[in-house]
């Protein structure tokens, strides 16, 4: 452990633009440290530590984001405030819940607070940007000629992407916090106990949220069928 | 504990068909769902249905797929996210004590009620405050003091400046001083008096820069100010050391009108022993005659240091005063040193005229 305090110190003292081989070595060491370590040495202002810490969930946050809020420039704000956020109150973290889980209790609170921005004020938004409506895109000839390979039959893309889209629309009428148990259950793929304590809820609470989640969009697929 | 299955009925079964498809729930109750689900077609239809939409779900482009394929943006993200930090981390300045912090900070976010009561305070002060301080109880005492307009040219301006002409206006004796400086600049007696005399002094005391020509109508332009002790100065300055004859000439013609101001009188005296130019020296003798004679200090009778015999010309000279100002005996030894030793012989005899000039009026 003290040495890698030592190496952990170095690379703060000498900073990420730092040229020297020894600030190197230990920058590059960071990312093999423990969480544990990782966090305990981001508490006591080890900006590299933070960095690292950040680097390990970063791309799982804005993955998150980016779902719930359908609009890159949404995502970086949430992206901001959220890491923000963390190393404001970094020393308030006890090591109660996995690292992982505190984070995600801010990032799902900062992304609560947006949709229900966005909801209170859909006059101030632009409007999202929908993969199903933007994959569809201008048609041309070769679009409506019969696809005769058996995988391709367009009439079975048509009902899928029908379905997509109407899933889609369905998505938009669910509550902020019933959208963001949806996207962590399925598209995170967490455990509903991990999106209760994410959520600072209860696992009762978060199988109410998706159980009417699915309920909408049963009911909004029941013309299909 | 009761062996019977809690989860026999439809109704029971079905809120929980979600978190069957979701793997969410317990080994006990996917054991009895399944038992439930054996005998029940229903159960088993819905649950086909609750597996095709959890299919499409599944199946569905998740926007950040779409979004974030480059990763470009989590880049993006990081770079701010790490200029926030940089920020975050950045000592805060000290700003320490401010007074009237809270009252700035108020004026800062009212402006329309910061200026009204500036306003206010202004008019208060102006109206009320004058009447408690001491000087304004009772009638001035204080000698009065000119109040001076700002000044057209600094400095600066006047050190790089070049003079293109002086011109005068003779029946109104407006003089206008016209400048080449960075930024042209005409200045006219009346309105800019004191940056006309400033300038004029200034060519005059700095006879290198200016030609002579300029140098002879700033002379001139000055000598309505003669009295002025700084355009006076300047004229001392030019007549003392102004390299060209003629300005030294003007310059002491300038000063005619003050020639019994003592300081003039130093300067013609010293003129009088050491200018080159006889030209000048004549004239700095009929100055100091002219001083004599407006004086009414002039001395009662030339002191007898000069022979008889001993003029140019053979004229017998009065004797000069044994007493008598210190100024006057001066001007009288430096004209008698001139009568006799001036290289030129027409000063000596204008000396000599000079001295018999001033006997003459003693005798009278």
């Amino acid at each position: 452990m003290p040495l890698f305090r030592w190496g952990l110190a170095l690379a703060d003292s000498s900073g990420r633009t730092s040229g020297s081989n020894a600030a190197l070595a230990t920058v590059t060491s960071l990312p093999s440290l423990d969480e544990r370590v990782l966090v305990s040495e981001a508490q006591a202002g080890n900006r590299a530590a933070f960095e690292e810490l950040v680097r390990r969930f970063d791309r799982d946050v804005l993955r998150l984001a980016l779902n719930l809020m359908k609009r890159p420039e949404d995502a970086r704000d949430v992206y901001q405030e959220a890491f923000l956020k963390v190393y404001r109150n970094l020393h308030r973290f006890r090591f109660e819940c996995s690292f992982y889980t505190w984070l995600y209790r801010i990032v799902t609170n900062v992304c609560l607070d947006h949709l229900r921005r966005r909801q209170a004020r859909p006059e101030d938004q632009a409007p999202e940007i929908h993969p199903n409506r933007m994959e569809e895109g201008p048609r041309d000839f070769f679009d409506y000629q019969k696809e005769h390979r058996p995988a391709l039959d367009p009439e079975r893309t048509l009902f899928g992407k029908e379905i997509q889209a109407r899933i889609s629309r369905a998505m938009e009428r669910l509550s902020p916090r019933e959208r963001i148990v949806f996207e962590m259950k399925h598209y995170q793929g967490l455990k509903l106990r991990a999106i209760g304590d994410a959520l600072g809820t209860t696992e009762e609470t978060v199988k109410n949220s998706l159980f009417r989640a699915t309920r909408k969009l049963r009911s909004e697929l029941a013309g299909l069928r | 504990m009761s062996n019977a299955p809690k989860l026999a009925r439809c109704e029971d079964v079905a809120p929980l068909l979600v978190f069957y498809t979701c793997d969410e729930l317990t080994a006990e109750e996917r054991g009895q769902i399944e038992a439930h689900l054996a005998n029940c077609g229903e159960c088993r239809q819905q649950l086909s249905e609750e597996d095709a939409l959890h299919s499409a779900i599944d199946e569905m482009p998740q926007p950040a797929d779409r979004l974030e394929s480059s990763g470009v943006l989590l880049a993006q993200c990081r770079s701010e996210l790490s200029e926030s930090l940089d920020e975050l981390s950045a000592p805060k300045v000290d700003e320490g004590w401010q007074p009237f912090g809270f009252v700035r900070q108020w004026m800062a976010l009212r402006p329309g009620w910061s200026a009204a009561a500036l306003l206010l305070v202004g008019a208060i002060v102006g109206t009320q405050a004058f009447q408690w301080l001491p000087f304004s109880t009772g009638a001035s005492t204080g000698s009065p003091v000119n109040v001076l307009a700002a000044s057209k040219i600094s400095d600066d301006q006047l050190s790089k400046m070049e003079v293109s002409g002086v011109n005068f206006s003779r029946p109104g004796g407006t003089i206008q001083v016209q400048l080449q400086a960075e930024q042209p600049l005409t200045l006219t007696s009346g309105e800019d008096d004191a940056d006309v005399r400033r300038v004029l002094t200034f060519v005059i005391s700095n006879s290198d820069r200016f030609d002579a020509g300029v140098r002879l109508d700033c002379v001139e332009a000055l000598r309505a100010a003669a009295m002025d002790p700084q355009a006076r100065g300047a004229l001392l300055a030019a007549a003392r050391r102004d390299q060209n004859p003629a300005v030294r000439l003007k310059a002491l013609d300038a000063l005619r009108d003050v020639v019994a101001n003592a300081d003039v009188r130093d300067v013609l005296l010293e003129t009088l022993q050491r200018d080159p130019n006889p030209g000048v020296r004549v004239e700095a003798v009929n100055l100091l005659v002219r001083s004599l004679e407006s004086s009414d200090d002039a001395p009662e009778a030339l002191p007898d240091v000069v022979g008889p015999d001993s003029s140019p010309d053979g004229v017998a000279l009065p004797s000069l005063p044994a007493a008598g100002k210190d100024s006057e005996q001066r001007i009288l030894r430096a004209l008698d040193e001139l009568r006799q030793h001036d290289s030129n012989r027409y000063v000596r005899l204008r000396s000599a005229a000079a001295l018999r000039q001033i006997g003459l009026q003693n005798l009278q």
